[in-house]
């Protein structure tokens, strides 16, 4: 319930307090008919399916493999939203985020630099794909799905030809650890990772005069231009942001793994596209931008691991998992479409 | 004379085709092979497919949206198609109108998900990529089919005039009609017009519901008959056809010119398109260079080529400005 009123104190909308006063009771109302509620309810409700079905899905092991799988789908989530804001997209997450990995991967095994700034090297090697991304779309003038969909082919290729597509192995156990704790038996520490990314997100995009001005640039460009916002810049460093993001996400995948492999992503890091879109989608980032729900992101991306999870579990998954994930992406922007278009009619927007 | 040679400069497919005849001559020069009547062969196998593909999406980019499901449409086409022969045992022509009924199927969803709800073609196509790709992935369990008819093979790969695979004959009467369409038919003219301001499309009275659906079901039945003709050309029908279709589709309309908020494509820049990238392709194999910058080379080329289009919008706005200046 807590979670639900702080979503609507998080959507950046123009309601002030003054005005929820007068909204007296539609107060209660718009928290069960905001997004965050409803993806709440709905993980509530497939835990509970899940463990009828199969008690061993609450078990601790299970717990702590679905959390761990959430923390990196969130994290590509967020990578994907903080794009999304400025009205753009980013088909280069699962490029970039294997190239921070690789870089890090190299760093770690060729060059044998201590682990920490192997890591900062990995998440600066994404800040700098993503910036070169968003500069190219600055300088250009042109839609960030061209860019990113060509960026996507190059990072991806130069990182191969590179490595010749050859994995690294020898990972500082650091790195790896983390990946392998089991902190109270069912939390792992990379889930911690992840809230605290949420709650930096948060705090940027709510108390800071930069997040702010992403929104605000992501919201009309024209007006915010006209109020001294660099437009421009805002868009770079959304995409820097973008790059570092994506490179935590790799990163997680070898703390996890326990290596840094090309493939980990698929083709050119296609399979990082679907749950990149599933969890901002889900949790109602506007594609148009100047909107962002970080704890709505976090909770898409959370039904999205817990579902994969079940049905994996079940056996009822497996090759068709790909189907029911994006059948799930179409009920959710139908339901999304519908709510909206109710909540108009009712004027709780 | 002049200035007839000043419109053909001016035009879309001129400065590929230029490319194109350059890059013929000098690799034909370096290595006499590429012009081998048996690389050619090689050559124009590979353009009748990738022509497809990018056809199929060239369709989508014309309406101003764009279909990221084009290589699960064609990958399950694929699959259906391997599959009712392996398992059903039904000839194969039957077998591939099934299979390009399956394609035109996926593309009408796509078309209805997208004009109906007025949600982005790029949501809708992600979701359906990934049901369609899902429902390949669940039929096959990841498992190619082997049994393909000799016949299918032979097609697939066999010549029937010189260097002329059979396997160019659809492709050229896929590329002569979407042309009459676009230049002849109404719904070619009220495609165009949708993707070139669909607001004054729909005053026009042209119904922008049914225009989209139908560029949808076209790119749907392309992608099909790409997969339908890759099961002949690899010999089995693999659950992976498609999937690196993404890059490519984009590539070949965007190196033609095609505007990508829509409205202007054409048929010859884009086959033009096509022919430039397997040309690249086939360098990068005959001068034994990395396979894997295959992909640096595509991604460079899509950028290189949308910044030359913008240029050219952004001088031809100047000298519009300076001509009512």
């Amino acid at each position: 319930m807590n979670n639900s009123l702080e979503a609507t104190t998080n959507e950046v909308d123009a309601s002030s307090y003054g005005e929820k006063e007068k909204l007296g009771s539609r107060l209660s109302m718009r928290i069960f008919l905001t997004n965050e509620f409803g993806l709440l309810a709905l993980i509530v409700v497939f835990v509970i399916i899940f463990t009828i079905l199969q008690p061993g899905f609450i078990s601790k092991y299970s717990l702590f493999a679905l959390g761990r799988t959430a923390a990196v789908n969130i994290i590509i989530g967020f990578s994907m939203m903080v794009v999304i804001i400025t009205g753009g997209l980013n088909l280069a997450v699962g490029s970039i985020g294997v190239c921070a990995a690789m870089f890090s991967g190299w760093l770690m095994q060729s060059i044998g630099v201590p682990w920490p700034i192997a890591l900062l090297g990995g998440l600066a090697m994404g800040a700098g794909l993503g910036a070169l991304d968003g500069i190219v779309i600055v300088r250009s003038g042109l839609h960030s799905f061209i860019i990113t969909l060509a960026s996507m082919s190059i990072f991806f290729g130069i990182m191969i030809f590179l490595t010749h597509a050859g994995s690294y192995r020898e990972i500082a156990p650091e790195v790896i650890a983390p990946g392998r704790m089991r902190l109270f038996g069912y939390v792992s520490p990379l889930l911690l990772i992840t809230f605290v990314v949420a709650g930096l997100l948060s705090i940027l995009f709510r108390y800071t005069a930069t997040g702010r001005q992403m929104l605000a640039a992501g919201a009309s460009p024209e007006t915010a231009e006209l109020s001294g916002v660099r437009v421009n810049r805002m868009t770079i460093l959304c995409h820097a942001l973008s790059g570092v993001l994506a490179g935590i996400a790799g990163l997680m995948l070898v703390s996890r793994t326990g290596a840094a492999i090309p493939s980990m992503a698929g083709q050119l890091g296609q399979d990082w596209l679907l749950p990149a879109f599933l969890g901002p989608v889900l949790g109602g980032t506007l594609l148009t931008g100047g909107r962002a729900s970080v704890l709505g992101t976090l909770l898409g991306a959370l039904l999205v691991t817990t579902l994969t999870t079940g049905l994996l579990l079940l056996q009822i998954g497996a090759f068709w998992l790909q189907t029911y994930l994006g059948l799930l992406l179409l009920v959710a922007v139908l339901m999304d479409r519908v709510r909206r278009s109710y909540l108009a009619r009712k004027k709780l927007v | 004379m002049n200035a007839q040679f000043g419109n053909y400069r001016e035009s879309d497919w001129f400065g590929p085709l230029l490319i194109t005849i350059g890059a013929i001559i000098i690799v034909g020069w370096m290595k006499p092979s590429f012009l081998s009547s048996f690389n050619i062969q090689i050559l124009l196998l590979a353009i009748s497919v990738n022509a497809l593909i990018a056809f199929s999406q060239m369709m989508i980019i014309a309406i101003g949206q764009m279909n990221l499901s084009v290589g699960a449409i064609g990958g399950m086409a694929a699959i259906a198609f391997a599959g009712m022969m392996e398992v059903w045992h039904i000839h194969w022509t039957l077998a591939a109108f099934l299979a390009l009924c399956i394609g035109l199927v996926a593309g009408i969803t796509n078309g209805i998900l997208v004009a109906w709800t007025g949600i982005s073609a790029f949501v809708i196509t992600l979701a359906t990529l990934s049901v369609y790709k899902g429902i390949n992935l669940g039929i096959t369990e990841a498992q190619p089919f082997y049994n393909i008819p000799d016949t299918v093979k032979s097609l697939g790969n066999d010549t029937f005039f010189g260097p002329l695979p059979w396997m160019i004959l659809p492709t050229i009467v896929v590329a002569f009609g979407l042309w009459y369409l676009l230049r002849r038919l109404p719904l070619g003219r009220f495609i165009l017009a949708v993707g070139g301001n669909s607001h004054a499309a729909e005053l026009s009275g042209i119904s922008v519901t049914r225009t989209v659906i139908a560029a949808h079901a076209i790119s749907g039945l392309l992608a099909a008959l790409a997969g339908v003709m890759l099961v002949g050309r690899l010999q089995l029908g693999q659950p992976s056809i498609g999937d690196d279709w993404l890059i490519l589709s984009f590539a070949a309309p965007v190196i033609g010119g095609a505007v990508l908020t829509g409205g202007k494509v054409s048929v010859a820049s884009t086959l033009l398109g096509v022919v430039i990238v397997v040309i690249i392709n086939q360098v990068l194999v005959l001068f034994n260079i990395d396979p894997y910058l295959v992909q640096v080379v595509l991604g460079a080329l899509i950028l290189w080529a949308v910044g030359m289009n913008r240029w050219r919008e952004v001088r031809t706005g100047k000298n519009e400005q300076r001509v009512s200046a």
